[in-house]
């Protein structure tokens, strides 16, 4: 097999293009009392990726983000950061990643400049025009004097991924950085994210939004009850089956053209519109067929997709409906992982 | 929300003897088809992998340019920089003027009120050791300040100062940040030993000067009798009672690293401070009583007023030694067992 059919045929392969990946895990477990908080994780995280780690509330985030940052101790298995094994090479390892779990926290009678000229000098002297620059890239320079205790939460929210740029890591790991923020702070704290991505920096960004992860991030992996579900290219996270509205002049010779194309059970009416079971790369051909029949064409747009919402709660949801290996979830793995991930 | 200019690293070319890089891409930018990496696991990254250079180039939010500096710098930093941090926070404690507050607080009421009380020298009803010398003579002031502060809130400040090194910030949320950086859990213990040491020095050292000053307002500064009789110039007992702060901040040691073992186990303050003084107490009640003489040798309390020994003539060192060696096994086995737990500790605060 030449290497670009191997490449067609697996679009989301385990391997980075652009050398090892940044961050990966292991077979990592961690077991807390009888609950198995992470189970046998499995994920990669390429430079430049703007990776989506997507869960519901409790599937285990934040304790994997502690497992790699090396907060807790695995109870087996072992995540990579850059080549350093953690826990093993953990310092090693550190040197590389900036990032924050749960709320960042900082002294609070102490001023944003102060919090973060303590925090960098742990592993060295870290320079004022270092600090303004930080504090210059979250919007922070103005309140670099101010006492920590009177930010407001998305301020503190910003002076997290300040301290996390400080010693300007490849890689930044940000544990739900926009939860509990207003739309003006999310936006604020995503657009940073992007502009931190297009830099070149790697980010792992931890949310619950699946939209956010949508609209920020390249890649993701979906996570519940501490195991993969999903991984791969946020664009293939989108559910395939996606339907197509059509409206021309001639609805009923258009639908006849159109059931010639997709079959008969492929098109059906909706609301003055033909709904053609089709994803978006079969468009350019079936608007050919249309005006090829002489049918004027004056809408093709995408049907409302099942919502990401409810793939999102049908991966994740699949586990809670206590049985095993629903139909559902594997129909979805199937969908995005050719081959099986398991 | 404008991305600082900076300098990004410059792609760093393939390992002469790693893989070729993959000749042909087609698919997303994340994978290659051969399985193997362009970049050797420890090269640099190049700069906005997968995105565009000019992108990169234009924001350098990534750059290493400040990543860290020369070695020696960074040595230098790396030691001092979580010993800098430790003291600050400290110094950012109001509480930490509480105590030293009392500590020049108690000698200047020991003072006064031997001086209120007059020549008599049984005026100021007994009380601690050396009181009954104070009237007399200023020098006596911060030793009778030692003698009252060691057995009680001296060994509160410790665990309370101790206490809070690991605990308090785990309750504060400022442990699961700080322990992000790249310092050896080991280092970051030893610098929150060695700040609070610093801390009660400082406390032994307010309490001393303060002693004196007060002790030369109200009395005179004049040559001490030791207990053996005979008399010692000012510049010796000054030498003396330097000698004394330093064998109860040896005592204290035990404090610190009893406390210190508690913040590590616990991820409450107060829980620590509470339990360190506790089995402080515990102990203190227990070798007050005859039966248990046979403990008393092993337990770090039972040194706390061996300083007593240097105000004899010639300087009775055998009780000192014991008691500097009792508090070197303790302090060290204590931070020791402190030092295995934090390092495997799961930090969820």
């Amino acid at each position: 097999m030449t290497p670009e059919a191997a490449a067609a045929e697996t679009p989301i392969g385990p391997e980075c293009v652009q050398g090892s990946p940044i961050l990966s895990t292991h077979a990592l477990t961690k077991q807390f009392g009888g609950l198995r908080a992470v189970d046998g994780l499995d994920m990669e995280v390429c430079r430049g990726d703007v990776f989506g780690f997507l869960g519901p509330n409790g599937a285990g985030k934040t304790t994997v983000i502690r497992l790699v940052l090396g907060l807790i101790h695995p109870t087996s298995g072992h995540a990579e950061v850059r080549g350093h094994r953690v826990p093993g090479e953990l310092q090693e390892a550190l040197r590389h990643v900036g990032g924050f779990v749960d709320d960042p926290t900082f002294y609070p009678l102490m001023s944003a400049r102060r919090n973060l000229r303590l925090l960098g000098s742990m592993t060295g002297p870290v320079s004022e025009e270092r600090i303004d620059e930080v504090l210059d890239i979250v919007a922070l320079r103005d309140r670099a004097e101010d006492r920590v205790g009177g930010f407001s939460h998305g301020m503190k929210q910003r002076l997290g991924i300040a301290q996390a740029l400080l010693h300007s890591p490849e890689l930044i790991v940000l544990d739900e950085p926009t939860s509990g923020l207003d739309p003006r702070g999310m936006k604020d704290v995503r657009e940073l994210i992007r502009e931190l991505g297009a830099a070149g920096t790697t980010v792992f960004l931890s949310s619950h939004l699946l939209h956010e992860v949508e609209q920020v991030c390249t890649r993701a992996v979906i996570i519940n009850r501490g195991r993969v579900v999903v991984q791969g290219p946020v664009s293939a996270l989108r559910p395939k089956d996606d339907a197509i509205r059509v409206l021309t002049g001639d609805q009923t010779r258009a639908a006849e053209t159109l059931r010639a194309q997709f079959g008969a059970a492929g098109v059906t009416r909706d609301e003055g519109f033909l709904v053609v079971k089709a994803d978006e790369d079969a468009v350019p051909e079936m608007v050919r067929r249309l005006v090829g029949d002489g049918v004027d064409v004056r809408a093709v747009v995408p049907a409302p997709e099942q919502g990401l919402e409810d793939f999102f709660l049908e991966l994740t949801g699949a586990d809670d409906a206590a049985g095993p290996a629903p139909t559902k979830r594997r129909a979805g793995l199937a969908r995005l992982l050719p081959g099986g991930r398991r | 929300m404008s991305p600082a200019g900076c300098a990004c690293p410059p792609p760093r070319p393939p390992d002469k003897d790693g893989p070729a890089p993959v000749p042909v891409f087609t698919g997303p930018a994340y994978m290659t088809t051969a399985g193997e990496p362009i970049y050797g696991p420890g090269d640099p990254a190049p700069a906005g992998a997968g995105g565009s250079p000019a992108s990169a180039a234009g924001h350098g939010l990534a750059s290493a340019g400040h990543a860290h500096g020369s070695t020696a710098v960074g040595m230098r930093g790396r030691a001092w920089g979580p010993l800098r941090r430790e003291w600050i926070k400290l110094l950012f404690q109001r509480r930490s003027y509480l105590i030293w507050g009392g500590a020049l607080l108690i000698p200047f009421l020991i003072a006064l009120a031997l001086y209120l009380a007059g020549a008599d020298p049984h005026g100021g009803g007994g009380g601690p050791l050396f009181m009954e010398r104070v009237a007399g003579n200023g020098m006596f002031v911060p030793l009778a300040a030692l003698s009252s502060l060691l057995p009680f809130l001296l060994p509160m400040a410790a665990a309370m100062v101790a206490g809070y090194m690991v605990a308090g910030e785990a309750e504060l949320g400022t442990l699961r940040i700080v322990l992000l950086r790249p310092v050896r859990r080991g280092s970051f213990l030893l610098a929150k030993w060695t700040m609070a040491m610093v801390y009660l020095a400082v406390g032994f050292a307010i309490m001393a000067a303060g002693g004196l000053l007060f002790g030369a307002l109200f009395f005179d500064l004049e040559p001490l009798i030791t207990l053996s009789g005979s008399t010692v110039s000012v510049g010796e007992g000054l030498g003396l009672i330097a000698l004394c702060c330093l064998f109860g901040l040896a005592a204290m040691a035990c404090i610190v690293s009893l406390a210190l073992l508690f913040s590590v186990i616990t991820d409450s303050s107060l829980t620590a401070l509470i339990a360190t003084i506790v089995i402080y107490i515990v102990i203190q009640v227990l070798i007050s009583f005859s039966y248990f003489d046979w403990l008393a040798p092993w337990v770090f309390p039972h040194y706390f007023l061996e300083y007593v020994n240097f105000f004899r003539d010639p300087i009775y060192w055998t009780p000192i030694l014991k008691g500097l060696l009792a508090f070197g096994v303790w302090s060290a086995g204590l931070t020791f067992i402190a030092y295995l737990l934090f390092r495997r500790k799961d930090v969820l605060s």
